[in-house]
């Protein structure tokens, strides 16, 4: 072999998705495309916070919706535009589905890092664990039988979607989100565990049932439009 | 602010807002966007604390969150946007506070004190105080939204809380007359629940109603001129712009997409919550293909008219200078702060020794 092509046998990763890391960014400036489009996919969380808060019945209560069909939005969003989705779901949240229901600004400051959290660690963990070990961090594996040719661990990735997003960090989110209102005293102690399990629930509905069409119908188009991070800003 | 500036602005009767149009030259629009932010993030934070006081430290202040909530509506109509409150949210937002009442009434444990009976049925129906409530909410609800369901349900509700509490029930300044019905079904409670609720559904009231004067009352444009004399550069400033500008935008997209997936027959006016659900998921792909072309179209736009090779760029008309007013108003806000949260006084306290 020689020294050129090992070098680029060095380089080249085994998965397509090799170039999406935890790295800060590609080396170049935002564009004036990337720049609006972060500017206008926090407005659409904050449009989507707000009618999952509010389509289901008048002005839910506290924030809190049993059916938080945003959720899986903004951690598509953040797997694609990195630190701009986690922020689009903090802003979505104290905006949408907070000071936009009623909340008041600084309950919806605070309950909203119940929002903050999930896309942050959802980030890390498949961008920085899973992504090396066979597991799309854009989560095409849960639709796709192969991805550039690269053939999916479906059933893996299914299994790591539900384990980790669906129970775990789900579970983080109404902990923090109903321990934080209950804290405010805006949720009785009594009712505690009733909302939990609304939240919980809720959300994990919603993830399961939008977060593959989603997937299945725009990651691809994001994709070959060039929109999607390498790393946490560009 | 530049002279025509100001001529333009003022000769506007109305200008839009976030969620409304706001009437021009009222004290509200007036005050900075800045001062309004302070105004509802102190009143918030009273409301928090008021209703939060623990019994043991002499409950909530009551008659404190009672204020808070008269100065609300009193602002809510010096802005001249009651008219419009009245004809969509007033309502709109009305079950959360019932829905609170509730909730703290039943799931409030731990509460010390002794226990009172409540009535879910006291063995009569009572004519009188509750019976107004009754037709008087019912007859509201149903001329504005001509729903006997939708009419019927916060009747019912407010109705039965009035029934619920003996003193209503057994008093004679508020039950006049009485018709026996069924037998006597009664429950115990701690006696401070109620005072507890009462000060939950008050202190939401004034947490929903502080948010909307906000929302009624302020410009988007405003947010990014205060950005701006806060000292953010300008493209940080323009993007906290877009955010604000493309709301509406997006909400107009959404509403057409659905529109148009009706007018497809693709079954998006299906009423059950499965439905719904599967309908947003419909929903969802043209919502964002569109927010992604949107964005692109913006983009080219804004690079076409030499966005990024600008080194000085037009500064936004809608800054305003702090004036007196705004003065005024944090100045009262931070007294009433340090004299309820700080201090530890209290409203109630003072007034019922």
């Amino acid at each position: 072999m020689s020294g050129e092509e090992k070098t680029e046998s060095n380089t080249k990763s085994k998965y397509p998705w090799s170039n999406y890391t935890l790295k800060w960014g590609r080396g170049e400036p935002v564009s004036t495309t990337q720049y609006v489009l972060y500017a206008v996919q926090i407005a659409a969380v904050i449009i989507l916070s707000y009618l999952s808060v509010t389509l289901l019945g008048p002005l839910s209560y506290s924030g809190i919706s049993l059916f938080y069909f945003v959720y899986p939005f903004f951690l598509v969003f953040t797997l694609w535009w990195g630190i701009w989705g986690i922020l689009g779901a903090y802003v979505g949240c104290v905006i949408g589905a907070g000071l936009m229901v009623g909340l008041g600004p600084v309950a919806s400051a605070a309950y909203a890092i119940s929002d903050f959290i999930p896309p942050l660690l959802v980030f890390i963990i498949y961008r920085g664990l899973l992504a090396n070990r066979g597991i799309d961090p854009l989560w095409r594996d849960l639709t796709n039988k192969e991805v550039a040719g690269v053939k999916t661990k479906r059933v893996t990735a299914w299994i790591l979607f539900i384990v980790i997003n669906g129970l775990i960090l789900n579970a983080i989110s109404a902990e923090l989100g109903v321990g934080i209102e209950n804290y405010l005293g805006l949720i009785p102690s009594g009712a505690y565990w009733g909302w939990w399990a609304g939240w919980f629930f809720g959300d994990l509905l919603a993830m399961i049932i939008i977060t593959p069409v989603l997937v299945k119908g725009l990651t691809n188009l994001v994709e070959r439009q060039g929109l999607i991070n390498g790393g946490w800003i560009t | 602010m530049a002279r025509d500036d100001v001529e333009a602005r003022t000769s506007k009767k109305y200008v839009r807002t976030f969620i409304f149009s706001m009437k021009t030259g009222t004290p509200i629009e007036k005050l900075h966007v800045l001062t309004k932010f302070f105004m509802i993030a102190a009143m918030s934070v009273l409301a928090l604390y008021m209703f939060d006081i623990p019994v043991s430290k002499g409950g909530p202040d009551i008659i404190g969150l009672i204020f808070l909530l008269t100065i609300v509506f009193v602002l809510l109509i010096i802005s001249g946007t009651t008219k419009y409150l009245a004809n969509s949210y007033l309502l709109l937002a009305l079950p959360v506070p019932i829905s609170e009442f509730i909730w703290w009434l039943f799931f409030n444990g731990g509460l010390p004190g002794a226990r009172e009976a409540f009535y879910l049925w006291p063995g009569f129906f009572p004519i009188g105080i509750s019976t107004i409530v009754l037709v008087g909410v019912f007859g509201v609800v149903y001329y504005r939204t001509k729903s006997f369901v939708i009419a019927i349900i916060p009747a019912l509700l407010l109705w039965w809380i009035t029934v619920m509490a003996g003193v209503f029930d057994f008093s004679s300044w508020a039950t006049w007359f009485k018709i026996s019905v069924g037998a006597v079904d009664s429950f115990t409670l701690p006696s401070a629940s109620v005072t507890v609720a009462l000060s939950k559904a008050l202190g939401f009231a004034v947490l929903i109603y502080t948010s909307f004067l906000f929302l009624l009352t302020t410009r988007d444009s405003e947010i990014a001129g205060a950005m701006r004399q806060l000292g953010l550069s300008f493209k940080k400033a323009f993007f906290i712009a877009l955010i604000f500008r493309s709301l509406n935008t997006l909400l107009i997209d959404y509403e057409n997409i659905r529109i148009a997936q009706t007018a497809r027959a693709a079954g998006v006016n299906r009423k059950n919550v499965f439905s719904k659900i599967i309908d947003l998921a419909y929903v969802s792909i043209p919502l964002v293909a569109t927010m992604i072309r949107r964005s692109t179209e913006m983009g080219v736009a804004l690079y076409a008219r030499g966005f990024d090779a600008a080194k000085k760029v037009t500064e936004f008309k809608e800054t305003k200078g702090i004036t007196y007013m705004d003065v005024t108003v944090v100045a009262i806000l931070s007294v009433f702060l340090i004299y309820e949260v700080v201090l530890g006084h209290n409203i109630n306290h003072m007034i019922i020794r």
